[in-house]
Order: structure tokens, then sequence, then C-alpha cells
């Protein structure tokens, strides 16, 4: 292959600027230079659930280098019911007003010279609190005794979230339904039924880059350098929260040390814009370790769940009960909430299908965005009944998934019918990857071994919008803008590669500008895997206009129809005649430097769910599907578990650059081993107590299976750039409940909360005797 | 000033080119200039300070600090020398690694005033003009990174690993690189990286 050539669709080309990656190079948000600016510390609440009666200020705005404090009340006197975002409910302040909803909510914030000063300033800051019965769990939520928030403001910033209605006197703030058939009498009248009460607890992102925002205020216009994952969000709540048009905010970003979910929506930037324009003066709002734990987190979620097979082994019905813990605020909980319901009964054909999924309000950190966007929490669910429904009916796990699983034209519960989604491709290829046919050494004493397979689906957020504009430098090389940030993923390198395949030209030549409100264009959110989709048709389309441009021009230069000319990478040809696009452009304009520009839209569209009965024919633009297989051994004296192979593959559609989609399904399947053995929040009373990196255990390098198989599936989609889709949560919906099944495979113990601590391993060991 | 730059002929006689790098390095910068470029994440106010005289990367800096400033505060803001990360300050993530005469330390457990007198190299030290370190070639070659918020202190810990002769297999890589967290999970292009570049060493 030509080199240019590899640097298009389906080349592994180098990522962008790996040399300033491997020199320390890529500077983040928190290593830019900031200047003269006020540094921000943050004084946190002590209670769950409390009414703030006084904020005791003095001493602090007493110390040397102490610029000023700031309160709730003071950013509400300016600001209104303003004070109040969030992307699905306007339900959240920047500091705590009136009332604080859990331990570690900002109550205050210090402005002072250096970080250090403000710091200490904020431990001299005590609040009077009359303390309100607190919400600690799902189960005190639903009891309803309590609340955590009396009314309810729906924020109106998403398409998919539209229908919002504020709600008073419940803890549950969104409710998704969904009704096939009548799975309640199916499951009654059915030969086999399993039953689960399912568990995975909160978990948090911890990207090894801290959040950072610094806010000024220039020229009249808020302007903002930020981590986030969201800048065109982020730009319409600072308009909505300062009352400006969109023209007089700036959000501009860096390349990402990683999110997963965790720097997105309202996080530091509404804080950092209040305090900017009520101050005046430049301001640089960071979290440490410990602070950032407490910023945003993934959903805690309960299922009680059922499936049910007839006589003859078909699947006829699938009942979910499923609630997730959203914490104090909703943040984007209720799309979880609906997104995640109604994927519950999983990737089968069964005739009869009911979830009731719910978004419950608790006195704790708020849930929000957290890679899988709260399917890895129902997939936990399903595929350890499927898996536990097949060894009843004993059956091999793997034979009876593929004979149920959605094939290409099927409809889900749901109503959708599926696409491009090869359930069964990865299934067969995570199988043959961890020798699912071949004999098994089981062990007879200590260590046992067994095998687990698991299948995820998930939908893509929709409907969503992606622009593109694109700039074609005369000297054959271009500026592609668009508001789609790298965080890892790789978005920068293969969106050029798409541009550059269209226009034939070397995608190294493409530079990728940073999220600049100022300059890239309006995309809704860069998560949710759907930007190499989305942000990838637009940059299809934005290239496909600039190359019909370039033929326009040769054709009018070579005399002949646009019809004859192609476009090749050395230039324009239309028989004898020949151009370069350097030469092209240069006659054009008649000056050398100048710029061709061409913009383009993508936009997805979607059938909204009937409220009733959670269906539409298209819910989605397009799924999903991937499967993980895991060979393990458990050592039954201490209940650990090692992973001797574990194998992931992912549907990508086409693969745009199959080394990243490569380390996005081996980089999800490590992050599902911490959720499947030992990642998670611990709260006692609504305290955090293990929220720091020595207490909270992360996948380390010596937690890397023996043997890691990421596997590429490629099934096209129709309307996907090149055939391609997404691949950032593929790899991470199935790998839990693989390795339970494992586990289940190995010593017959079936677990059912996550993680699988080696305690609860050996306690169900010692009860299973 | 690095107007002195030391052979590079391979990774694991790194420690004997960092010691010959300290004793070549001439002359005093100091550091006003670099403070325009801080975050000031360190106290500028309160605490009396102290002269602090550090050998990074083969120049000498002297920089009035407060005694509790640690060395990676003093790295990232006094100096400028942000390639170091802060990805949790207290000694539990690897971010911050760099190295002191040679062996790998986490700069943010250890002050600055502390460390005095030693040689430091940091990220921003490895390459040599445009040449960059075989461990930083073999990090690219293997794609051993995402977001590359871990990188720069995984490269450092690699390069003291190779040259503590604990690079000698896959599962001793694993152990001893076992200090830097990387969330985007490249672990398996990090081992490769790391073994690859070993290997070259002892070619
Ligand atoms: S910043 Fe030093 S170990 Fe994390
Ligand atoms: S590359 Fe992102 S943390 Fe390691």
């Amino acid at each position: 292959m030509r080199e240019i050539e590899q640097s298009w669709v389906g080349g592994s080309r180098p990522r962008f600027d790996t040399a300033g990656r491997v020199r320390g190079m890529i500077a983040h948000v928190g290593d830019q230079a900031v200047g003269a600016a006020a540094h921000v510390a943050v004084h946190r609440a002590t209670q769950p659930h409390a009414r703030i009666e006084a904020v005791h200020v003095d001493e602090a705005l007493a110390m040397p280098g102490v610029y000023g404090v700031v309160t709730g009340a003071d950013l509400y006197k300016q600001l209104g019911d303003r004070l109040l975002t969030g992307p699905a409910f306007a339900d959240q302040p920047a500091l705590a007003h009136e009332k604080v909803r859990y331990v570690g909510e900002p109550v205050a914030a210090v402005l002072a010279a250096d970080l250090a000063t403000a710091r200490a300033a904020t431990d001299a800051i005590w609040v009077d609190y009359e303390d309100l019965p607190p919400v600690y769990d799902l189960a005190d939520a639903l009891a309803g005794t309590a609340y955590v928030h009396d009314e309810l403001r729906p924020s109106s910033v998403f398409g998919d979230l539209k229908h919002l209605r504020g709600v008073r006197d419940t803890n549950v703030n969104y409710t998704y339904n969904l009704r096939t058939g009548d799975a309640e009498a199916a499951r009654d009248a059915g030969a086999h039924t399993v039953t689960g009460e399912f568990w995975a607890p909160p978990t948090h992102h911890v990207p090894i880059e801290l959040p950072c925002t610094i806010a000024w205020v220039d020229s009249g216009r808020l302007e903002m350098l930020t981590t986030t994952q969201t800048p065109s969000y982020v730009r319409q709540t600072i308009a909505d929260l300062l009352d400006l048009p969109l023209s007089r905010v700036r959000v501009t970003t860096r390349p990402l040390g990683g999110s997963f979910g965790a720097k997105m929506y309202d996080r530091l930037e509404p804080l950092a814009a209040a305090l900017a324009w009520t101050a005046g003066r430049r301001v640089r709002v960071t979290a440490t370790r410990e602070e950032a734990f407490l910023l945003t987190t993934r959903h805690g979620a309960a299922v009680s769940s059922s499936l049910t097979a007839d006589a003859e082994g078909n699947l006829v019905s699938s009942v979910a009960d499923v609630r997730y813990d959203t914490g104090a605020y909703a943040d984007v909980g209720p799309r979880i909430t609906a997104k995640s319901g109604m994927v519950a009964p999983g990737p089968y054909r069964i005739a009869n299908a009911r979830v009731l999924s719910r978004c419950v309000y608790t006195n704790k950190p708020s849930a929000g965005p957290f890679r899988g966007f709260g399917v890895p929490q129902v997939t936990w669910s399903h595929e350890s009944l499927i898996d536990e429904l097949a060894h009843e009916l004993g059956e091999d796990p793997y034979a009876f998934r593929r004979r149920h699983l959605l094939r290409e034209g099927d409809e889900a519960p749901m109503g959708t019918r599926m696409h491009s989604a090869d359930f069964v491709g990865c299934l067969d290829a995570v199988a043959n990857a961890i020798g699912w046919f071949d004999p098994l050494d089981r062990g007879t004493g200590r260590i046992r071994r067994g095998r687990g397979v698991a299948v995820g689906v998930k939908a893509v957020l929709t409907p969503t919008i992606a622009n593109a504009v694109l700039q074609l430098n005369q000297d054959n090389s271009a500026t592609l803008l668009i508001s789609t940030v790298d965080m890892g993923q790789g978005s920068d390198t293969i969106m050029a590669q798409i541009a550059a395949d269209v226009l034939r030209m070397d995608s190294r030549r493409i530079h990728v500008v940073r999220a600049d409100t100022d300059a890239t264009p309006y995309d809704t959110i860069t998560a949710g895997s759907r930007s190499t989709y989305h942000t990838g048709n637009a940059v299809r389309r934005v290239a496909e206009a600039m190359r019909d441009k370039l033929i326009g021009l040769a054709a009018e230069r070579f005399g002949v129809p646009a019809e004859e000319v192609s476009l090749t990478p050395d230039g324009p040809r239309a028989g004898s005649h020949e151009v370069t696009v350097a030469e092209l452009v240069h006659g054009h304009f008649g000056a050398r430097g100048a710029t061709l520009t061409t913009e383009a839209n993508y936009t997805s569209s979607w059938t909204p769910y009937d409220k009733e009965t959670g269906r539409s024919d298209k819910v989605t633009e397009h799924w999903f599907a991937g499967a993980v297989g895991a060979r393990i051994a458990v050592d039954t004296a201490t209940g650990r578990v090692r992973i001797e192979h574990l194998a992931v593959a992912g549907d990508v559609g086409r693969a745009i650059n199959p080394t990243l989609v490569e380390q996005q399904l081996s980089g999800a399947a490590i992050m599902g081993i911490g959720h499947a053995l030992f990642d998670q929040l611990v709260l006692d009373q609504g305290q955090l107590i293990n929220g720091t990196l020595l207490d909270y255990q992360l996948p380390s390098i010596r937690d890397l299976p023996d043997q890691l198989t990421p596997i590429v599936v490629e099934s096209p989609h129709d309307d996907g750039p090149f055939g391609a889709k997404g691949v950032g949560e593929t790899g991470i919906l199935g790998v839990a409940p693989a390795i339970a099944n494992a586990v289940r495979d190995a010593v017959g113990v079936r677990l059912t909360r996550l993680p699988l601590t080696p305690e609860s391993i050996t306690m169900a060991l010692e009860e299973n005797q | 000033m690095t107007d002195e730059p030391a052979p590079e002929s391979s990774a694991h006689t790194r420690r004997t080119v960092l010691k010959s790098t300290a004793a070549a390095a001439a002359g005093t910068v100091v550091a006003s200039h670099h403070t325009s470029v801080a975050s000031a994440e360190t106290a500028h106010t309160g605490g009396a300070r102290t002269r602090v005289t550090l050998s990074v990367n083969g120049e000498r800096h002297r920089i009035a600090i407060e005694p509790r400033v640690t060395l990676l505060d003093a790295l990232r803001d006094r100096l400028g020398l942000t390639g170091t990360k802060k990805g949790c300050d207290r000694g539990e993530c690897g971010a911050c690694t760099v190295l002191a005469d040679g062996e790998r330390i986490k700069s943010c457990l250890t002050l600055a005033v502390m460390r005095q007198g030693a040689e430091i190299t940091t990220v921003e030290g490895l390459t040599r003009g445009d040449d960059l370190h075989p461990v930083q070639e073999a990090f690219i070659r293997h794609d051993a990174f995402q977001c590359g918020a871990c990188t720069p202190g995984q490269i450092m810990s690699a390069v003291a690993c190779i040259d503590e002769g604990h690079a000698g297999s896959e599962a001793e890589i694993r152990e001893w690189m076992s200090g830097n967290l990387c969330r985007c999970a490249a672990y398996q292009n990090i081992v490769a990286a790391v073994a690859d570049a070993a290997e070259e060493g002892r070619r």
C-alpha cells in the first residue's frame, strides 16, 4: 500500500502528534499559562441533606492573599433561578443555595492569589446547618418520605429530552416504560423462568488528567478554556446562566487527558463562569483528585429481573425493574434511564417484554454519563439471566444465546429493527478466540477453571447534530473545523483520514482545529460513541463538497464537463489534462496561500418512543454490538479470579483506523475488568469513604489478562461514513457478566452483585457447600 | 542551558549519562523569566521563602519557593516544565515520575528543597535535539498510549525500569511498571513498548 493510502480510511496511520505525546508536549488545560488570575478553591458540604442557615466567611476573608469569598446566596442574588443548570433538569446550582444535597457539595468559593492560599482559606469557612432527613439509597428514595428536590424544572437543551415535565413530591425524576406484548402473563405461563436481583455499584471515571477551567471576561464576553467533552453544550449553559447571547460566550478546549464521561455537561464551568463574570476577573478552577471523585460518578443500579423460556426453549418473556441512583442531581440520568431501559431485555428475540426503568434522586454525589451510558448495568442483568437460563435448560450458554440473538432486520423488543449489528459474528469471534469448543482443563484442586461469554447492545444517542467546515489551503493542505474533542480516542486522526480519503490527499496534511466555539461549528457532544458516525458523516460531506468544488474549477480550467474530471492524489485529471491542486487554486485566486471553504451538516433523526409503551420504529440511528469471552481461573481458597484470556469483539461497521479501534476495545475491556472485580465507590451515610486512588482500586498493568484479544468485526452501516460506526463503549458492555458467567462455569456459584470481590466469591462457595 | 547534549547511545547506560550530564552542566539559569508560565498552584503569599537550586535536564535553576513546595509543583509552576503531569499529588498514580540521579521518583512525594544537588531528568530532558529517546520511539511504534496523560510518567518509569534490569520478561515488566496507572489502559502496548526498548538496549 502506498504511504498516502495508509493515511486514508482503513489505514493504521499513527495518531496525531505522537511525538508530542511522548515528549510531554501535548499541553492539557491545566498546563496552560494562566497569568494573573484568582485561584479558586471550594468549601464543601459536610451534611448529606440540610438547610443552610448561615455561611461564616469572615475569617477566610481576612486571610492574606484572599481576594474574596462567594456563596450560593451571593450568586443567587445576581443570577436568580438561572443559577440552576443541567442537561435534563435545571436542578444543580454552581454553589449550594438554601439547601445542600450531598456531602461534598460546593457551598462557598474562595478566590485567592494562589491555590494553596485558597485551599487554606476554605478551611476557615464554617456553615450552620439545619439537618433534613437524608435519603441515603434507592430504598429510602422510593419509600418517598423525604424528597431531595421539592420541584423540578426541565432545562430543554437537547432534542431527545424535549418531553420532560416538571415534577414534585417524588424522588423519581424520570420513568421509562417498555410494554411489548404481555410479559407478566407470558412469564407466569412459561415453562422455565430464572430471576435475579442484580446490583452494579457506583463507580468513578478517574481520567488521569484532573479537571480544570480558566474563565475570564474580554470585551464584555465570557471566555473560557476548559476540560470538556461538550463545548457546544457548555456554551449554551453559560449563555443561559449569564443571560448572554451565544455570540458573547466562547468555550475552548485542549486535548483531554482522558475523560470517559467525567468531563461533560456542568462540571467546573458554571462556577468558573459565574465567578469570572460577577467578580470581573480571570479565575482558574481546578479540583484535587479527592474532589474529582465528588464531581460525577457512574450510576449505581439495581435491577430486579426475570427471563422466561417456553417448553421448547424459546424466549417468551423478559421483565425488568431498573432503578438508577442518580444522586443529588439528575445530570443526564433521565436519558440514561430511557436509553438503557429500552435494551434491558438484551439483544434477543423475545416476544414479550416489560421494563420499568426509573431515575431516582438520593443525597449522594451526582451520577452522570460514564462509558456505556447505563447499559453495562442492564447488560449485567440480562447476560447473567440468559446464562442461568441456559444452565437450567441444560444447554450450552454460547449456543443458547446464538439461537436467540437478533439478526439483521429483526425487530428488537422496543420495536426498532437491527442493521449493521452483527451480534452473532461478535459472539462467534470471542468464543473461537477463547477456545470455547476445545476441551478445558478445569482443575481438580484449589484452582478451578471456567469460561463465560456475554453479548451487549447499545443504541447511539439520537437525534444529534454534527457540523464541519473545511478550508483547503492553496498548497494542498487543509484545516478542518469541528467541535469533536480528542481525549485519546483518536478522533482528530480518524476525521482527517475520512476527509483525506475523499480528497485523495495525505491525511497528515490536514490539521483538525481544537474545539473553539468562536470558530468550530456546533456539535451535540463528543460522547456516547457518536462522533465517528455523526461527525464522521459531516466530515465526509464537507470533503465531498470540497471535491466537487475542485472538480468544478478543474473542469472550467480544462474546458471539459465536470463528469470527465477525476481527483487523483496528484491532482485533478481529465484525459490528457492535468493540474495539481496547488496550481488550480493558485490559478483560481491568483494568489498563494488562498483558501477554499466548504461546510456541511449531518443530523440524525428518530421516532420518539411512545410514552406508554416505550416503543419506536426508529429509536436510534444505529446500534452498537459487542461480545466478550473470558477464560478464568478461580482460586477457591482465596476467591481470587485470574483472567487467563479475555477476548472482546465489537462490530464497528468499518474500521477507519484498525489500530485505534483495537485500542478502544482493549481499553474498554480493561476498564470493564475493574468494574467486574474491584471498582466501586463506597458510601457510608452519604459520605464517600474511598475517594482516593489508594483506597479506590483501578486496573493496573498487573490486572492485564494473561492474554487479551481485541477483535474488529465489520458489518458496514448503509449510512455510516465509509460504513463506519463508533466503538468507544462497545468493549465494556459485556465484560462483567462474561467474567461472572465464567465464575459460574468454574465453581458453580451465581453472583449477582458487582464487584466480584474475593470475599464475595469465597462466601458464595461456603454457602454452596 | 541545554547546550551540552550528552551523547545518547543506548538506554541501559542512562544512569551514567545522567551523571556526566550533571557534571558537564555549565552556568546557572535564574528562573525569574519562567514565572510568567506559572499556573501558580504553589503559594506566592504567606510563608517564608527559601532559595533553592535545582539541576533539571542539565540546566541549573535558582528559584525562591516555600519549603513546602513539592518538586512536582516547582517543575510545573516555576520552571514551566509541564511535561511532568499531576494526576493525584499523593504518590498514587505515577503521572509525575521523574528521574533523580537516574532513579525514578514520584515528584509529588518529594520537596524541591530536598532535591538540591540531585540531577533531575524530566520527559523534556530525554530528547537530544530532535532525536527521541529509544523508549519514546518504542512507545510510538507500539501506540502505547491513548490520551497521553500518563505517558510522560510511564516513559520515565520505563527508562528507569530498563536501566534497573527489571525489563527482562513480560512478567517482570508488569511487576515493575505497576506504579504507573493508565486509565486509558494502553497496558498491553506499554508492556510491548518497554520490552522492545529493553531488547533494543541489549543489542
Ligand atoms: S501526581 Fe505524583 S503520583 Fe500522582
Ligand atoms: S494514555 Fe490516557 S491515561 Fe494512559
